[in-house]
């Protein structure tokens, strides 16, 4: 069985799911209730394969809103204790999204492994990060040619080029797709002047010096406060990949020869059945769903129960070549570039 | 520098403070922390001894149950004997007519219904409430205790989970003829363990136990206890509001 950890995008979207769902009480109730509220497993679901495989899994809600990002020890419980209901229901296999990862990252929660009469398993959980990393790269690759860009011949800028999925899509890009010149920004000088040491290649450069260059970029950072971006200074056209948490571009600021896509966003070839997408707000609820929640469920696929893509900096491309096969193989398809109504201004969010 | 955040902090107070944030130790010596455990310790014996009284009670209900429930009852009388113990360990006096009138709202609903042949009215209120708010309590309190306290605490948590488990089992063999009456002995419960822990809130964070915490401990022991009893998540939900919303 596989299992997918969430949570709303806002208290206010949260309030209104749980409205949806039948959770009237919850509904009803004030940030600090939630705060109090244990975490749920909310729905059951199965999916086919193109293969014709069928697996069972459980969509488990955390009860974190991001409004809770402030309150360190709330966030870190519901993490936990969210991990813990996983277990216990007899997941084999879960997918920590949204901000459970980050926290569970960013707090250290490796620490916490007791919860309760529950120690964690590691090895049932994974970040889906791999996936992900691999679902971007496969988004540049698709989409950059469909704007008359040559990748062979283009600058790609990876903003966040040191972080876990950041590092592999820099590996993936230099030695797999062969891109003119990757352009590494980051926060701290001493792990990119490491990833540029590894990579054997690529140029550190300040955000508004890549931005000015770049023909595409994979932004998966995600940025404390709102920054605005010049639109001016971009060279056209330019492919943005939004792979962040939350997603800081606004696609509707596309245009003129600026296109943004929804980064490691998949999509399944049928219907799954399910409600909670809708609360993810993705375009087509059905079947899109966050590259990571998919990671579980291809690992449950192929039967690999393991914690495939855990701590930071450990994804190879071997490990992105067998879960990207096994993502195609069960009927997965990378979001691909819509037509974007032109607006003159690009701001993050 | 570049100054685009890399790692997936997202907000500065995603730092962690530290690994012992909140886990720190009291100073148990204090006459603030003595005070905050004269009534704690209090409500913790009253506790055990009440749980005593109520599966002896729970016994004459089920008298073919009666000497499993006794067992139980006898393991209660010896969680009160080391809790009093702990109380002794620091200098406290147990504030007791605090702790039974803190009791008195779930003790006088029990001997209702125990006078009204209410199995399981008095199975949710003893076997599910109490040992889930016992459970929660002593879980959050463990890391908090003083190292006296805190061994006979860990070894009373695992019996708990024993009684719990004994009302869990009983209806969960019953739930189709005890729904109606679980569902009703719920709303008219629950919201006085809202109550309690609210009350018991201000003592509890000198001890450093929070009243998040607790509540969200509390309604996890519960919410396992109905979902193997063979209520639906949305059930739970439902039920368990009535301690979120008090």
């Amino acid at each position: 069985m596989f299992g997918l950890i969430g949570h709303s995008t806002s208290f206010e979207s949260a309030r209104n799911l749980a409205r949806s769902l039948g959770f009237e009480e919850y509904a009803e109730g004030d940030l600090d209730m939630w705060c109090s509220a244990p975490p749920q497993l909310v729905e059951r679901i199965s999916v086919t394969s193109p293969t014709g495989k069928r697996i069972e899994g459980a969509y488990i809600d955390s009860v974190f809103v991001p409004e809770m990002l402030s309150r360190f020890k709330t966030a870190k419980r519901k993490v936990l204790n969210a991990m813990e209901l996983a277990q216990k229901t007899g997941i084999d296999i879960t997918a920590l999204g949204g901000f459970t990862s980050i926290i569970f990252e960013d707090f250290k929660l490796l620490r916490e492994q007791q919860v309760r009469a529950t120690t964690l398993d590691w090895t049932r959980f994974t970040t889906g990060n791999t996936h992900t990393a691999w679902v971007l790269c496969r988004q540049v690759e698709d989409n950059a040619p469909k704007l008359g860009i040559d990748l062979r011949r283009a600058k790609v800028a990876v903003v966040g080029a040191t972080g876990d999925i950041g590092s592999a899509i820099c590996r993936w890009l230099s030695q797999r797709t062969g891109v003119q010149e990757l352009l590494l920004v980051a926060r701290r000088p001493q792990p990119l002047a490491d990833l540029q040491q590894e990579l054997g290649g690529g140029r550190i450069l300040p955000l508004e010096d890549a931005l000015a260059e770049a023909d595409v970029v994979v932004w998966v950072a995600s940025l404390a406060q709102a920054s605005n971006i010049d639109p001016s200074q971009l060279p056209r056209p330019c492919l943005m990949v939004d792979g962040g948490y939350p997603k800081n571009l606004d696609t509707r600021a596309a245009g003129d020869g600026i296109h943004v896509l929804k980064g490691g966003i998949v999509e399944f070839g049928s219907d799954i059945g399910w409600q909670m997408m809708e609360a993810a707000e993705m375009a087509k609820p059905q079947r899109q769903m966050f590259a990571c929640f998919a990671e579980a469920m291809l690992l449950e696929f192929e039967g690999l129960h393991t914690n495939f893509s855990w701590g930071r900096n450990n994804i190879t491309l071997e490990k992105m070549d067998l879960i990207g096969a096994a993502s195609l193989r069960h009927g997965f398809q990378s979001l691909g570039l819509e037509v974007a109504a032109p607006i003159p201004s690009l701001s993050t969010t | 520098m570049p100054t685009v955040a890399t790692t997936t902090s997202v907000d500065s107070s995603l730092d962690p403070v530290g690994p012992t944030e909140g886990s720190d130790l009291p100073d148990f010596s204090t006459d603030a922390y003595k005070d905050a455990y004269s009534r704690i310790n209090a409500i913790v014996i009253e506790g055990e001894q009440e749980a005593h009284d109520n599966y002896m009670s729970l016994g004459t209900l089920l008298p073919d149950q009666a000497e499993e429930l006794a067992r139980l009852a006898r393991m209660e009388l010896k969680h009160m004997k080391g809790f009093t113990a702990c109380g002794n360990n620091l200098g406290v006096t147990a504030d007791m007519p605090f702790a039974q009138e803190f009791f008195s709202p779930l003790r006088n609903n029990f001997q209702a219904a125990l006078k009204e042949g209410k199995v399981v009215t008095c199975l949710l209120i003893q076997a599910l409430l109490i040992e889930a708010f016992a459970i929660s309590a002593y879980h959050i309190y463990i890391p908090v205790a003083d190292p006296f306290a805190r061994k006979i605490t860990e070894g009373v948590v695992k019996d708990e989970y024993t009684h719990l488990n004994y009302g869990q089992e009983w209806l969960k063999a019953h739930l189709e003829e005890s729904r109606a009456e679980l569902e009703q002995a719920n709303r008219d419960n629950l919201p006085h363990v809202r109550r309690m822990l609210e009350r018991v809130a201000a003592d509890a964070a000198v001890l450093h136990m929070e009243k998040e915490d607790l509540i969200e401990d509390f309604l996890i022991a519960y919410q396992d206890a109905l979902t193997d009893i063979g209520f639906t998540p949305r059930e739970i939900a439902r039920m368990a509001a009535a301690a979120l919303m008090g």
